[in-house]
């Protein structure tokens, strides 16, 4: 019972991290810094699934899903950043 | 052993806040990689520690750990390629002096 | 060993010893994941792995950072050793997290950004991989790019540029990993690595 407690308090937390992320995400200035608050998001969010996991029960299939989800991320970061790679600044 | 894990997370989740904050308070954008590229490597790779304690040995705890292994080897590959990136689009780095 | 291989290109490692290593790394991933004991999964996961490993040995065949007709294994290197060496690597991560967690929560926040270089020339580019990496995670310091050999590193402050690249000698960390690596010898050598 305590230790859901605590993982419903972490999740809460990490949301509240995320929400400021946003704020990063949103304001720039330039389009790597969108792309890191997103990088960050997208950590935290390992996370607030394989919380969610151990607090409805079903670990084994968050922690599936959460791996995709690592994986997923990572190769979008860098497929975008290549992408964008001496594409110049345009919104700084 | 809970202990142990409930030690760990709370850890874990001080390391990801700090570099949240770091991420939002610092001045450029090379220094909030420090903040993302350390604090969430560390913070997340403790937080699943502390899971896969509190779960004991099993699948759940074995996979966890391969998620820590991912992470710790592809964070600082994913800020290495946007700082290069940045560096070859010509993002300039903050200094001091231009205060 | 292969028919589209050029003859002079010359290969540190041996294919074979690679072949199998990726092999039971990936069906170890593979038991990993899905869990299953029955004999029917074992079967269908040792023969994926078998193809992945057949159809991946040309990537994975890696080109001399040195620029000679060489090449080396991405699953060469000192396991132990390089086991070692992330265990120590760790205890600096933790070191970096704290010194982050200060700068972050100081209220004057006392950096001093920089760019430095440096140059590390190694052959492998395994070594390569493993010094940036470290780089990134140890304190204060981020590598920004990396070309024939000369690394571009964010620091934040003084003292992390200093420790990295000191007033003369090598820094710690390079010094490590080229020992790791044996970079020192095959440079000497010409290449020579059993």
């Amino acid at each position: 019972m305590t230790i859901d407690n605590l993982f419903v308090a972490l999740v809460v937390g990490l949301v509240i991290l995320v929400m400021l992320m946003m704020i990063r995400v949103f304001q720039g200035p330039t389009v790597y810094d969108r792309l890191n608050g997103l990088g960050v998001i997208g950590t935290d969010a390992i996370l607030v699934l394989v919380l969610l996991g151990f607090l409805s029960g079903r670990a084994d299939m968050y922690v599936d899903i959460a791996i995709s989800y690592a994986i997923l991320g990572f190769i979008s970061l860098v497929v975008i950043a290549k992408y964008l790679e001496g594409k110049g600044d345009s919104d700084v | 052993m809970k202990i142990l894990a409930v030690l760990f997370l709370l850890a874990g989740f001080f390391f990801t806040a700090v570099a949240a904050i770091g991420v939002l308070r610092f001045p450029d954008f090379y220094t909030r990689l420090h903040a993302s590229g350390k604090g969430d490597t560390l913070g997340i790779a403790l937080s699943l520690i502390g899971l896969a304690i509190y779960e004991g040995f099993s699948l759940v705890s074995l996979k966890l750990m391969f998620i820590v292994i991912f992470i710790f080897l592809a964070n600082p590959i994913g800020t290495h390629v946007l700082a290069r990136a940045a560096f070859r689009s010509g993002v300039k780095p903050w200094t001091k002096k231009g205060e | 060993m292969n028919k589209n291989a050029d003859k002079k290109t010359k290969i540190n490692g041996s294919e074979l010893l690679q072949f199998i290593v990726l092999t039971i790394t990936l069906f170890g991933f593979w038991l990993i994941l899905s869990g299953m004991m029955k004999t029917k999964f074992l079967i269908i996961g040792f023969g994926t792995s078998l193809v992945t490993a057949w159809f991946t040995r040309s990537l994975l065949r890696l080109p001399s950072a040195a620029g000679q007709n060489e090449a080396f294994l991405a699953f060469h290197f000192p396991y132990l050793k390089y086991l070692t060496y992330w265990l120590w690597l760790l205890g600096e991560v933790v070191k970096a997290n704290i010194d982050v967690v200060k700068l972050v929560l100081d209220p004057k926040m006392p950096i001093n950004p920089q760019i430095i270089t440096f140059k590390k020339p190694m052959a492998n580019p395994i070594a390569h991989v493993t010094l940036a990496n470290s780089i990134t995670l140890t304190p204060g310091t981020v590598t920004i790019d990396l070309e024939d050999g000369v690394y571009y590193v964010h620091a934040i402050t003084d003292e992390a540029a200093r420790s990295l690249v000191p007033e003369e000698g090598e820094g710690d960390m390079p010094r490590r990993v080229a020992c790791l690596f044996h970079e020192q010898e095959t440079v000497a050598r010409g290449g020579e690595m059993s």
